[in-house]
């Protein structure tokens, strides 16, 4: 049969692509775009002249103000006047720049908030590398240790004697394991086993089941012992946290509430759908009633508040109230975001995770929440950003931070008035931060993207 | 039907896998399960068709109660079923399930995919899941994808993945949901093969599918229901050849 329908048919033509020409003169290179996209008629070439022109006058004018015109060298505002009465005063805020930054932390124990910020985010930087088992685990022990170092170095005080010796422990043990994290991450690079699969041969002496994990406890608990010692040997200036302020103390709010946020949304979000009217109905109020109210009131109601309904032995700081408040404002709209990404996952999903025998817990952390979390990744970063603006709100309520710090220097008698200048500094910090989180979430984005 | 792989006969004594008693179910005024009672043995391939809307989705659903019913009891390996813990386990530990629509979880490569299961629901280390996990993917003829996401795959190649996910928690009983009816025409073969072969293993399957070739060619037993009833039971040279009743006359006109 195949071989009669060969014989009949003629012989079948080749197919040759036709070779590609090149674009048009005009479109190739800078100029050639420019001049065809913005001069391709008298009407076009009209409006990019006036577009232009502006644009010019615009930038010449901001330019004049906050560089050719301005002034960095002076001691006071009257000085500025006098040099330069068009220009910005950079002066003063570089006078300030200090307090900006640290607040009222004393100047010799800045020091202490430096290497905190950056044990922070030297913790953070193995999350970028692949070669790291666990990332996940990594990204939890910074939330759930890395608070009790944080608190030691900003804090101070003696070892274990102001904070308590359980606050002194914790702290051993998150810096153990920073330490561990490296030193497995070296290792690894390397191409050796980690630091505590060398202790393998020696546990697996005493005992038979989960050797690997009491290895690794018990390489923890001995670097802990170690750099407990070590601790020990200092004591550390205290510092009240009265004194914290500037844009560390907008760190630690926003950081908090930022990565308190998912937790708190996911338990809300997941509370709103379930089936149990109890928790159904306590976590929609919850989310309800914070979301209807400004973020101001909260943290008034959390200042004010909070105290009376606590017994009257408890005494909390101002910056654990706004902590308290903030979270829960972050917590409540977290839930919207992720229950429409929960929303967006097909019944069939649940239906897979049954019938291979998951259960609640299991189905939502392994299956749903990662696809959920994943899909809303731009409303969570847009609330992200939102949230780290809204930090500067606790400057209403008295918390020394980068605002009321700006607003402070138009108090200072040598710098009476000066208000634009420390505003557009911190507009300018503000655009950086919240400009580079929006980048990342696009990175992340795309990096995540592969699996779809 | 010569190349009938249906081990039923060969069997001396054969349990029975999973027993409905007199079913029913409604959603809302729409009674969608009438009366359904049927056996199903151990190692038998019976396959399930009908129009749609016959409840034959819902009475496979109802098995591993993805569908709730009001009346009527499933037993499994003489276990009656009911909506506690004890249930769920039987229900998990023996049936397996693959979807019309695959199901996969799209986060997941195909590998991770298979080894959920094992590695968070039965403990297995790690390197011991992989390696179940892809001497199943190679037994469904994709290893070579182990790697790759779901959404990078075909349909064929996607509801396989599916198929070696069930089979990695060693169910006794595989249900199938329309496996082939979201495939392109091209794909079907693929995936019929594969469950061919399941069949020649002795696993109990029950299959939805309107692939009345596969029925005639593996199927112990075949029912057809119709608005919610089962209008026949029986060997598919009976059903399917020599039908006794009009509706089902009918519908295999349509079909075949």
């Amino acid at each position: 049969m195949d071989d009669l329908n060969v014989k009949n048919q003629p012989a079948l033509k080749q197919f040759v692509p036709t070779p590609p020409r090149p674009p048009h003169k005009s479109e190739r290179g800078v100029f050639g775009t420019i001049r065809h996209r913005c001069f391709n008629s008298i009407g076009n070439s009209l409006l990019t002249l006036c577009v232009a022109t502006v644009l010019f006058y615009l930038v010449k004018h901001v330019l004049d103000w906050a560089v050719f015109n301005a002034v960095f060298i002076a001691d006071n505002r009257r000085q500025c006047m006098d040099i330069s009465p068009d220009g910005a005063c950079w002066a003063g805020v570089i006078s300030w720049f200090n307090g900006l930054i640290y607040g009222r932390f004393p100047i010799d124990e800045q020091w202490r908030v430096n290497i905190g910020v950056l044990l922070g985010l030297v913790w953070l930087l193995p999350l970028m590398s692949k070669r790291i088992p666990l990332r996940n685990f990594v990204l939890l022990s910074w939330i759930g240790l890395y608070p009790f170092v944080g608190g030691y170095l900003f804090l101070g005080g003696r070892f274990g004697a102001e904070l308590g010796l359980v606050h002194g422990a914790m702290t051993c043990l998150a810096l153990a394991f920073l330490v561990i994290l490296y030193a497995n991450w070296i290792l690894s690079a390397l191409g050796k086993k980690g630091l505590n699969e060398l202790f393998v041969p020696l546990v697996s002496r005493f005992v038979e089941r989960r050797i690997h994990l009491l290895s690794f406890v018990a390489v923890w608990l001995l670097v802990g012992l170690v750099i407990a010692f070590g601790l020990s040997q200092i004591a550390l200036e205290p510092v009240p946290i009265d004194r914290w302020g500037g844009l560390f103390l907008t760190f630690i709010i926003a950081g908090f509430a930022i990565t308190m946020a998912i937790p708190v949304g996911v338990i809300l979000a997941l509370g709103r759908r379930s089936k149990l009217p109890v928790i159904h109905w306590l976590s929609m109020t919850v989310i309800e009633l914070v979301r209807s109210v400004p973020l101001i009131t909260v943290l008034f109601m959390a200042v004010t508040l909070l105290p009376i309904f606590l017994p009257a032995d408890m005494e909390f700081n101002k910056l654990t109230q706004v902590l308290v408040a903030v979270c829960l404002f972050a917590g409540a709209y977290m839930a919207e975001n992720i229950r429409g990404g929960l929303q967006a996952i097909p019944k069939g999903q649940y239906e897979a995770a049954a019938t291979l025998g998951l259960g609640y817990l299991h189905t939502m952390v392994l299956i749903i929440l990662p696809q959920a979390l994943r899909m809303m990744i731009p409303n969570i970063m847009t609330s992200f950003i939102s949230l780290l603006k809204d930090t500067t709100l606790v400057s209403i309520i008295g918390l020394f931070d980068i605002m009321l710090m700006a607003r402070n220097i138009a108090n200072d008698k040598d710098w009476v008035g000066m208000h634009t200048e420390p505003l557009v500094m911190i507009s300018v910090l503000f655009f950086i931060l919240c400009y580079s989180m929006s980048q990342y979430s696009l990175n992340l984005e795309k990096r995540l993207k592969v699996d779809r | 039907m010569t190349t009938s792989c249906g081990n039923l006969a060969q069997k001396a004594v054969t349990e029975t896998a999973i027993k409905i008693d007199n079913l029913n179910k409604w959603y809302g005024d729409h009674h969608v399960l009438k009366d359904v009672s049927l056996d199903i043995s151990e190692g038998e391939i019976m396959v399930v068709c009908g129009p749609s809307g016959s409840g034959k989705s819902t009475l496979i659903r109802s098995l591993n109660h993805l569908e709730e019913y009001q009346e009527g009891v499933v037993s499994v390996f003489g276990q009656p079923l009911s909506r506690d813990r004890q249930s769920h386990k039987i229900i998990h530990q023996t049936m397996g399930m693959v979807f019309q629509n695959f199901n996969l979880f799209p986060h997941l490569t195909v590998l991770q995919n298979c080894t959920l299961g094992l590695t968070w629901l039965r403990k297995m280390s790690e390197r011991e899941a992989d390696k179940m996990a892809m001497r199943l993917l190679d037994r469904v003829g994709i290893a070579h994808l182990a790697t790759r996401y779901p959404g990078q795959l075909s349909g064929g190649q996607q509801q396989r993945v599916a198929i070696s996910r069930s089979l990695a928690m060693e169910p006794k009983i595989m249900l199938f949901d329309e496996p082939t009816s979201a495939l392109d025409p091209e794909m079907v073969k693929e995936v019929l093969d594969v469950m061919i072969d399941l069949a020649k293993t002795g696993m109990t399957m029950v299959c939805v599918t309107h692939e009345m070739q596969f029925a005639r060619q593996v199927a112990d037993r075949v029912v057809f229901m119709a608005d919610g009833e089962i209008i026949e039971v029986g060997p598919p040279e009976q059903v399917l050849v020599n039908p006794q009743w009009d509706r089902t006359k009918e519908f295999l006109q349509h079909v075949l």
